[in-house]
């Protein structure tokens, strides 16, 4: 265990991907590192679960794509195996009550709406490209573009409102938030940090191009390994005392009745979604940009529910396992078995406005409609699912939503050069803060890695040459 | 394995629908591009243009310098031109590839999805 009480350099708050990244790169970088986390794992919103019948399923980021090299470095490092997503067959849509198959990346029953969604996704893609991805809020337009909604531009650019179904169910999954939450210039800076709409929504190609044999929590794990006795868990952060000398981060609720510790660092990197962060009782108070940035960057919300059956039937079908189903609880579905086939397992979203209300109505409620959708999308056999694994990211206490946080019109313009500046000795990561795949787990990584080549910067260390698990990014 | 002349009569019938395409011609407006495309199944190679919002004839062989290279099989790009077949469902196996800049892959992406839609 980590010794409370005494200085160290760094205290690294929050043990997810980000927080274990910077916490191994500083510890490599000869520094004496202490990371404080509040739940009793690792992982933070990467966290690979065995349900009770003994399979391993990820309630968390589960996919790795092209170009998120990050992750693949670390899933190399740690020789955990990754394979092919599931695609062959057909996907199904689910519309206006009826039900149709399609292949490729937008359904096609009505191909001139597929038509005109591809168009409105091309200009946002190609308009995304223009956001510089360090500075958002320097793009030519900017205040115009963050003035606005992603929801107000699809009212002006899309006249079909199946194609708007398509792109506002394809919104919700990526950010758990509906287009009209967010700012315009948000979203096209998230896409070109992601490589584009298109991108994110692909399996092959895309960002669920492929998955993690055991889980993608084996990575923080694989970190926190070379942690080992540095990580206080169960130990939530509620109080924040920080100079441009040293930060002392304290927690009066630790799960084994301690009344009160602290850890005093020379410097301190806070890896958490920034609403969470302004939570803490922070003396002096943060600045005020810094902290109203944060009230401006809420959680998406987003259940994730994974449905088990004995085989995956529906490839027998001819059937991918996809689903897009545009005014369905659950707005899409992939295909989430494991490699060899030997159980069948659908995981799908149920996000933005239909978690809320959902979550009025009920899980029992929830539970029923799910079902429901994916018995009407994959047939009776999809109704009785021999186990039914559901995660309330927006229930969780310690992420309090997800999968990312989204910025609200005027938050970037306004705020965003707070977003990563140092407060005195304070340094930020998360993958909210990433600059490539911001709200993956691949930004998280690089976020971490970010925030403590700022850490070596300020105390004058050098970093290591060779950190493994940083990848030499190519274009996206 | 489509022959050369198969590949030519098609996609001279994807060029007349494309090239009357209100929505494509919006879409590659100020975007002139030299495109090759590589089959894997056969020794061919051709080579295609975009300027000044007309698609080209098709040339054989790879001419000149390429902003973008398509690499699939001759079966494939036969019937993508007639309009058989969907290009995306076929990146999406990974049996069509593009290379190319980010914005050169956006727009051709979008580009041959939406001459297979709005056909």
């Amino acid at each position: 265990m980590a010794e409370w009480g005494r200085e160290c350099d760094v205290v690294v708050v929050g043990a997810g991907l980000a927080g274990l990244s910077a916490a191994r790169h500083l510890v490599r970088s000869g520094l004496d590192v202490v990371v404080v986390e509040a739940r009793d794992r690792v992982g933070g919103r990467s966290w690979s679960d065995t349900t009770s019948s003994g399979v391993v399923v990820d309630r968390g980021g589960q996919w790795l794509g092209p170009t998120q090299d990050h992750l693949a470095a670390l899933a190399e490092e740690f020789g955990v195996v990754t394979f092919p997503t599931f695609i062959s067959g057909e996907a199904v849509e689910l519309r206006d009550g009826s039900r149709f198959t399609y292949t490729g990346l937008i359904p096609t029953s009505d191909s001139a709406a597929a038509a005109e969604g591809i168009e409105a996704i091309l200009d946002l893609d190609l308009a995304g490209l223009e956001v510089p991805l360090d500075a958002p809020w320097e793009a030519e337009g900017a205040g115009g573009l963050d003035g606005q909604t992603l929801g107000t531009w699809l009212d002006e650019h899309l006249r079909s409102p199946r194609a708007r179904g398509i792109i506002d169910v394809a919104i919700e999954a990526i950010f758990g938030a509906g287009p009209r939450e967010m700012s315009l210039l948000f979203a096209l800076f998230y896409l070109h940090a992601g490589g584009g709409l298109t991108n994110l929504a692909r399996t092959t190609g895309g960002a669920q191009e492929r998955r993690f044999v055991g889980g993608t929590q084996q990575l923080a794990i694989g970190l926190a390994a070379e942690l080992e006795g540095r990580i206080e868990f169960g130990t939530p952060v509620d109080a924040v005392t920080h100079s441009p000398e040293q930060v002392v981060v304290t927690s009066s609720r630790a799960e084994d009745g301690a009344p009160h510790r602290s850890v005093k660092a020379r410097r301190a990197v806070i890896a958490l979604p920034p609403a969470l962060s302004v939570r803490f009782d922070w003396s002096p108070p943060l600045p005020w940009l810094r902290d109203q940035l944060s009230m401006r960057m809420p959680m998406g919300s987003v259940t994730k529910l994974h449905a088990l059956y004995p085989e995956p039937f529906w490839r027998d079908d001819g059937l991918n396992g996809q689903l897009i189903s545009p005014n369905g609880v659950l707005g899409s579905t992939f295909d989430d078995s494991p490699p060899d086939g030997s159980h069948g397992r659908l995981v799908g979203f149920i996000a933005a406005d239909k978690c809320r209300h959902l979550e009025r109505a009920g899980r029992d409620t929830l539970r029923a409609a799910a079902l429901e959708e994916l018995e009407r999308a994959f047939g009776p056999r999809a109704a009785e699912p021999t186990e039914i694994v559901e995660q309330h990211w927006s229930a969780e206490e310690f992420t309090r939503g997800g999968p990312v946080a989204i910025c609200v019109p005027g938050a970037l313009t306004g705020f965003g050069p707070s977003l990563r500046q140092p407060v005195g000795a304070v340094h930020w990561a998360g993958t909210e803060t990433a600059t490539r795949w911001c709200g993956y787990l691949d930004g998280a990584i690089s976020s971490g890695l970010r925030a403590a080549d700022e850490v070596l910067e300020a105390l004058g260390n050098e970093p290591v040459q060779a950190e493994a698990g940083r990848a030499t990014r190519g274009d996206l | 394995m489509a022959t050369s002349e198969e590949i030519a009569e098609a996609y001279a019938d994807w060029r007349a629908r494309s090239n009357e395409n209100e929505r494509l011609k919006k879409m590659v407006r100020g975007w002139d591009r030299r495109v090759h495309l590589s089959t894997t199944d056969t020794a061919e190679g051709y080579t295609l243009e975009v300027r000044d919002q007309v698609l080209s004839q098709l040339y054989p062989g790879h001419v000149g310098q390429p902003d973008l290279i398509v690499t699939g099989s001759s079966e494939d790009f036969c019937d993508m031109f007639w309009g058989d077949l969907n290009p995306s469902a076929k990146y999406m196996s990974g049996e069509i590839t593009l290379a190319g800049s980010q914005e050169d892959v956006m727009r051709l992406d979008a580009i041959s999805m939406v001459a297979f839609l709005d056909q």
